[in-house]
C-alpha cells in the first residue's frame, strides 16, 4: 500500500521518492494544499476502488495515517 | 435575462417561469442496480420542481409557526439545501447557513447567537442537532435533509414538502431580511452578516454576464459562501444555467469528466492546482490537455474568494479557457467588481458592479450600493466601525480607475484570506493556542499560503518543567488545536522564537 500510495503522491508534489517516509506529514513536510490532498484522494479512490470518507480523510496527516485508513477500508 | 429582480422569491418566479422544465439541478445518488449492487445515477431536478418543493417547504414551515424566524442550515451542497434555503427566506423567515466544517460546539455558539428557533441539517451533522438539542434551547424544530436522523424528535424534509401542495403566497419586501451569513472578524470573534432580499437579489440580477440558457455550471465552493451560494446558485438559476453538484473536493476531476461542465466557479487554490496539471502536460498540444482535463466543452473559470496571479489568465488562455477574476465580500452580498470577456483590464479585479459606487478614503477603498450589508447581527460597535452613511469600510487598501475598474494594493484589516477563499483571523488561533502554560507570547499569520504561528516561549515554566525540546513540545500544542479545528484554519508551520515580540505602546504585539 505504502508503495502505491508513494507513487501517487508524487504526481501532486516535487518531492523524491526517497524523502516520502511514513512519519511524512502531507501538508508540513511535503508541500500539499489542502486541495491537492483531497484530490489526490479521489485519485486514490479510482485507482483503488475504495471509497474515502471525505471527514475522516481530514484527519489524517501522515503517509502512514493514510496507509492505515486505507487498509482499514480496503 | 436582463431584468433585475429585487427579492429572492422574484429571482426563483422569473427563472421558473422562463425555464420551467429544463434541468436545474443534476447530482448523484446511489441506487442498487440490477445485480443487487450499489450504481451511481444521476438524478435531475427541474425549475418547476425547485419552485414547487420550496414552496411546500415554505408552507411546512408556515404550519410549524416558522414564518418570520430564523432558520439555520447546515450541510454539503445538495438540491434539498437549495430547495430549503429558498423555502426559508420565500415565507419571509430569514436563512442562516452555517459552515459544516465547524466543530458541534462552535456550530451551537453560533445557533444560539443567530437566535435560531429551527435547525435544518443533512446527514453529516446529525451530531450538530443532537449537541444544540441540549445546549440551544431556544431551537423548536430540528429538520433533517435525508432521512437517517437517530434523533427522536427529528422531522423530514421529504415528509414534510409530501403533506404539502405546491403554491404558497407571501409577500416579500426588498427590504425584509433574508439572510445572515457569518464571517471571520478581526477581533476574533465571527460576525452575522445581514443581507436583505434586495442585497443579494440584485446582486445576483444585475450585471448581464450574457451567459447562454442551458450553461453547465459545476457547483464546487461550500454553498454558506456568499460567493457560491449568490454566484453558482442564484446568478446561475437566473441565466437558465444546470448546476451540477459536485459530491466532494475529492472528486472535482471524475465529475468533471461526468458532467461535461461548461463553467466552475473556483477559487485561487484550484486554480493553481489545475495549472499544475495543465503545465505537467504541456509537452502535447493544448487541444489534447484541455480534452484530458477539462473536456472540450469547457470554457469559462470564476475566480474569486483570493488575490489570483494573473500570470494564469495567461495560462489558461492557451487552452481556451477564460479566467474571469472577480472581486468581492460577504457585507456585500458578495460580488463588488468582475472582469468581463469584453471589459477587462489586466491587474484589476474586475469592473465595478452597476448597482455600486466606490471610492478611496485614507487608501482604503469603500462601496456603496444597493448590495452592501445592513450591519452585522447584534454586533452595533462592529457595524458602526464598518459602515458610514450607507459606505461599506472593505478594509482593502485600492482605488478605483476613470473607467470604474477596481484595483487593489493591499489590505488594512488583520485578517489573513487564504488562497481557498476563506478569511481567517489570526486572533482567534492566537487565543486558543496561547491559552497553553507554555505559550508565552504567540503571532499567527500567512506565510506563502499557509498559515504559520511564531510562539515565544515562557522559558521559566520551560525550565521549571524541565522540557529539553521546546519545538516538539509547541508542535504537541499546534497537533492538538489543528485536530479540532478544520482544514483551513489549521496551522502548518510553527516556529520558535528566542525574543520576545516587539510591542506597540498600548502593549499589543506589532504585527507588521
Amino acid at each position: 500500500m505504502l508503495e502505491k500510495l508513494t507513487q501517487i503522491i508524487l504526481r501532486y508534489v516535487e518531492v523524491k521518492e526517497e524523502d516520502i517516509k511514513p512519519e511524512s506529514r502531507f501538508m508540513e513536510d511535503l508541500g500539499f494544499t489542502s486541495y491537492d490532498f483531497m484530490s489526490m484522494l479521489g485519485e486514490v479512490e479510482d485507482e483503488l476502488e475504495v471509497e474515502v470518507n471525505q471527514e475522516e480523510a481530514a484527519n489524517i496527516r501522515t503517509v502512514q495515517e493514510a496507509v492505515d485508513y486505507l487498509e482499514k477500508i480496503s | 435575462m436582463n431584468i433585475i429582480s429585487s427579492t429572492i422569491r422574484d429571482l426563483l418566479m422569473v427563472a421558473e417561469k422562463e425555464y420551467n422544465t429544463q434541468d436545474a439541478f443534476r447530482f448523484k445518488i446511489k441506487q442498487a442496480g440490477a445485480d443487487g449492487k450499489a450504481e451511481t445515477v444521476i438524478e435531475s431536478k427541474s425549475y418547476t420542481q425547485l419552485k414547487n418543493d420550496s414552496e411546500c417547504f415554505s408552507k411546512a414551515l408556515a404550519s410549524l409557526g416558522e414564518q418570520e424566524k430564523h432558520i439555520a442550515i447546515i450541510g454539503n451542497t445538495s438540491y434539498t439545501w437549495v430547495a430549503a434555503y429558498f423555502g426559508i427566506v420565500n415565507c419571509g423567515s430569514v436563512a442562516v447557513p452555517l459552515d459544516a466544517q465547524l466543530s458541534a460546539e462552535e456550530l451551537c455558539e453560533l445557533l444560539n447567537r443567530a437566535d435560531v428557533t429551527t435547525l435544518v441539517y443533512d446527514e453529516s451533522k446529525a451530531n450538530v442537532a443532537d449537541m444544540a438539542s441540549s445546549k440551544c434551547p431556544q431551537i423548536k424544530h430540528f429538520i433533517a435533509l435525508s432521512k437517517n436522523s437517530t434523533m427522536s424528535n427529528t422531522l423530514y424534509f421529504e415528509e414534510l414538502i409530501k403533506q404539502q401542495e405546491p403554491g404558497f403566497e407571501c409577500e416579500i419586501e426588498p427590504e425584509q431580511l433574508a439572510t445572515i451569513m457569518f464571517t471571520s472578524g478581526t477581533t476574533g470573534k465571527s460576525k452575522g452578516v445581514m443581507l436583505t432580499h434586495r442585497n443579494i437579489a440584485e446582486n445576483a440580477t444585475c450585471l448581464d454576464m450574457k451567459f447562454e440558457p442551458k450553461t453547465v455550471l459545476l457547483t464546487v465552493l461550500p454553498i454558506h459562501h456568499a460567493y457560491c451560494l449568490s454566484m453558482d446558485i442564484l446568478k446561475a438559476l437566473y441565466t437558465g444555467a444546470i448546476i451540477c453538484i459536485n459530491d466532494s473536493l475529492m472528486r472535482v476531476a471524475q465529475n468533471i469528466k461526468l458532467f461535461k461542465p461548461n463553467m466552475i466557479l473556483m477559487v485561487p487554490l484550484m486554480i493553481e492546482s489545475m495549472a499544475k496539471k495543465l503545465e505537467d502536460a504541456a509537452a502535447l498540444p493544448p487541444q489534447i490537455v484541455k480534452e484530458n482535463i477539462f473536456g472540450s466543452q469547457f470554457q469559462t473559470i470564476c475566480s474569486g474568494g483570493a488575490y489570483l496571479n494573473p500570470a494564469y489568465i495567461d495560462l489558461f488562455k492557451k487552452y481556451d479557457i477564460n479566467i474571469l477574476q472577480g472581486y468581492g465580500m460577504t457585507e456585500c452580498s458578495p460580488v463588488i467588481s468582475i472582469n468581463l470577456l469584453w471589459e477587462n483590464k489586466v491587474g484589476s479585479v474586475g469592473k465595478l458592479m452597476p448597482n455600486c459606487e466606490a471610492k478611496t478614503v485614507d487608501e482604503e477603498l469603500w462601496i456603496k450600493g444597493s448590495s452592501v450589508m445592513q450591519g452585522y447581527y447584534k454586533m452595533p460597535q462592529e457595524t458602526a466601525d464598518t459602515l458610514e452613511d450607507g459606505w461599506l469600510k472593505t478594509g482593502d487598501l485600492g482605488y478605483v480607475d476613470e473607467d470604474g475598474f477596481i484595483f487593489l494594493t493591499g489590505r488594512k484589516k488583520n485578517l489573513i484570506i487564504t488562497p481557498n477563499g476563506e478569511n481567517v483571523s489570526p486572533e482567534e488561533i492566537e487565543n486558543k493556542i496561547g491559552d497553553n502554560r507554555l505559550v508565552q507570547e504567540i503571532l499567527v499569520r500567512d506565510s506563502e499560503g499557509v498559515i504559520e504561528a511564531e510562539i515565544y516561549p515562557d522559558y521559566e515554566y520551560v525550565e521549571k518543567k524541565g522540557i529539553t525540546d521546546i519545538l516538539a513540545e509547541l508542535q504537541k500544542i499546534v497537533d492538538e488545536y489543528n485536530s479540532n479545528a478544520p482544514l483551513y484554519k489549521r496551522v502548518f508551520k510553527l516556529k520558535l522564537r528566542e525574543v520576545e515580540f516587539e510591542k506597540n505602546t498600548t502593549k499589543k504585539i506589532k504585527r507588521f
